[in-house]
């Protein structure tokens, strides 16, 4: 088992420091001079060539790639993150607000999408084929259809301006949070209705279960022992598989209900061009991203027996 | 089936044939008819700048749709290469390969593609090139994973016996087996593109106007949500039904290939 943790961290190192370079080497390949564009930020104004090279010299452009690759990925091993090319200051406490603002909106998103779909999932398989069931199948490939942005264009529409009932942007009272949190949730629940249906039913149909009924074994201890096991694997999925599109989701969503999150950090960025923010945020939701499968990786191991330590 | 097949044979349809049966020019600004509400001349309405919907809609089905068919074939290439390397090229190329397909997968996709369109410059080249770059994963391992299942079959050990050149039998031999597999991929790709020129589109990065994209229209639509608000309900309802027809059929083609194994 120890053999099996250090296995997974050394690729999970491997995989982050992939990232990590590919990430540089697009920003680094990206067309027009960062230096520049830091300029244009500071100064707004044209400045002469010699302050260009001192700016240049400053973020560490002047060197070659690997030497400011380095300058960027070794502070990076202790948490440092490095300083905004537009304002110099430290961009991890404004990544760490940002997040601030991100993480219970996918948290929210992440409850109204179990809220939504476990009682619809264990309704629709109470019957297989009747008429709930083709409803629960059909709303969720409607829901997987939806893209983000336009469903909460839909609500901001209906209960912002309509109906005045929510409000629509910003994130000053915890009443901001609802519209997003149900704009991302709808998203989240398609997909969960649908593998937890499908799981339920697979559980359900296993072989083993009607030789232990016959057994007299009772069937509160089958579903314990034999059928929750069994449905908690494609729900251990799609929670690896729902960290993305809760991360993606969010960038869309915030963006749309100007809350001021990741994705508006991201987008401010990238419209700056201030890329040690854009590096930030790419590397830190790699590291997220990466971690969360791992630990993924281990409950799986740890609920199904049959995953051999060898598939590492 | 055969209603889903239909559904997306019209969207095939509307992706071909879209600019011709447009009744107006798409990027005719007419600034007398702005904001015109559904009629007779403009069967949707006009937007901002007087120009027809109903037109934007139509040219929109062949940019969403093209592009989305480019992206998806690029990374079906590109990934079926990859995978099929990484299963016939002995241990290293399978480390190596693979090791980079998990990196490309440690990025959400979506966020990876908003960086590579946002930071090349805002076009459809980087478009093309930053939802390829994101989008050729799942193709390489589900590549992988048949293509190393496929080792120890009688037919593949004979052509290795016989002394045929790797690459044909990675052709002849392992790509045919593959192709019903990476069909149900590419499906769910199709669709994820789509879903990835609107957004990039919504969020400026994407197709630039006046190009008439669903995602630029849904953006230039926000803008009057309050005077116009019908404006928006269209892009988006061509997004949704376009990405629907495509996921039912790729759940259909998934059924009818679950069906054909088990009955072997």
């Amino acid at each position: 088992m120890t053999g099996l943790v250090v296995g997974l961290i050394l690729r999970a190192g491997v995989v982050l420091t992939g990232a990590a370079l590919a990430t540089f080497a697009l920003l680094w390949h990206a067309p027009g001079d960062p230096a520049l564009a830091i300029a244009l930020a500071r100064f707004d104004t044209v400045v002469p060539a010699a302050v260009i090279d001192q700016l240049r010299a400053e973020a560490g452009l002047d060197g070659g790639f690997w030497q400011a690759f380095l300058a960027w990925v070794a502070p990076l091993l202790v948490g440092d993150f490095g300083q905004s090319s537009v304002t110099g200051r430290d961009v991890w406490p404004d990544l760490v607000r940002a997040m601030s603002y991100t993480l219970p909106l996918a948290l929210a998103g992440l409850l109204v999408g179990l809220i939504i779909s476990l009682p619809l999932a264990l309704v629709a398989t109470r019957r297989p084929g009747g008429w709930l069931d083709r409803c629960a199948v059909g709303v969720a490939a409607l829901g997987a259809s939806i893209p983000a942005y336009w469903l909460g264009l839909l609500l901001i529409m209906l209960f912002a301006v309509r109906l005045g009932w929510l409000p629509a942007t910003g994130a000053r009272t915890p009443v901001h949070i609802v519209l997003p949190a149900v704009t991302l949730g709808l998203g989240v629940a398609a997909s969960f209705t649908r593998i937890l249906r499908s799981g339920i039913l697979d559980a359900r149909a296993q072989p083993f279960l009607p030789a232990f009924r016959r057994r007299g074994v009772a069937c509160r201890d089958i579903a314990r022992a034999h059928v929750a096991p069994h449905a908690a694997i494609p729900v251990v999925t799609v929670f690896g598989l729902e960290l993305a599109f809760l991360l993606e989701g969010a960038v869309m969503v915030e963006t749309i209900f100007a809350r001021p999150g990741l994705g508006s950090f991201l987008v401010g960025a990238i419209e700056a061009r201030d890329f040690p923010k854009v590096q930030a945020v790419v590397v830190f939701s790699a590291l997220l991203f990466v971690t969360f499968n791992m630990i993924i990786d281990l409950i799986y191991r740890a609920i199904d027996p049959r995953i051999g330590e060898h598939n590492a | 089936m055969r209603s889903v097949g239909g559904l997306a044979a019209l969207f095939l349809l509307l992706g071909i044939a879209g600019p011709w049966l447009a009744p107006h020019d798409p990027t005719q600004i007419n600034i007398a008819h702005r904001l015109s509400p559904p009629g007779a001349e403009w069967l949707l309405g006009t937007d901002a700048l007087g120009r027809d919907i109903v037109s934007r809609l139509l040219h929109g089905a062949r940019w969403s749709l093209g592009l989305a068919f480019v992206i998806s074939v690029a990374g079906l290439c590109i990934g079926t290469l990859v995978g099929l390397v990484a299963a016939l090229g002995g241990r290293l190329a399978d480390w190596a390969l693979m090791r980079t397909t998990d990196t490309f997968l440690a990025f959400p996709d979506l966020v990876a593609a908003v960086v590579i369109a946002g930071v090349l410059g805002a076009g459809t080249g980087s478009l093309i090139f930053a939802l390829t770059v994101t989008g050729w994963m799942r193709y390489a391992r589900v590549a992988r994973a048949v293509g190393v299942s496929l080792h120890s079959r009688g037919y593949v050990v004979q052509a290795r016996l016989a002394g045929l050149w790797p690459a044909a039998i990675a052709f002849w031999h392992y790509l045919p087996s593959l192709l019903s597999s990476l069909m149900v991929v590419w499906t769910g790709m199709f669709a994820r593109a789509v879903l990835g020129i609107s957004a990039l589109g919504f969020l400026g990065f994407g197709v630039q106007p006046p190009s008439p994209e669903w995602g630029t229209m849904l953006l230039d639509a926000r803008i009057h949500m309050r005077s116009t608000p019908l404006q928006m309900l269209w892009p988006g309802l061509a997004v949704v039904g376009c990405v629907l027809a495509i996921n039912l059929t790729g759940d259909a083609l998934r059924d009818r290939l679950a069906e054909k194994d088990g009955h072997r």
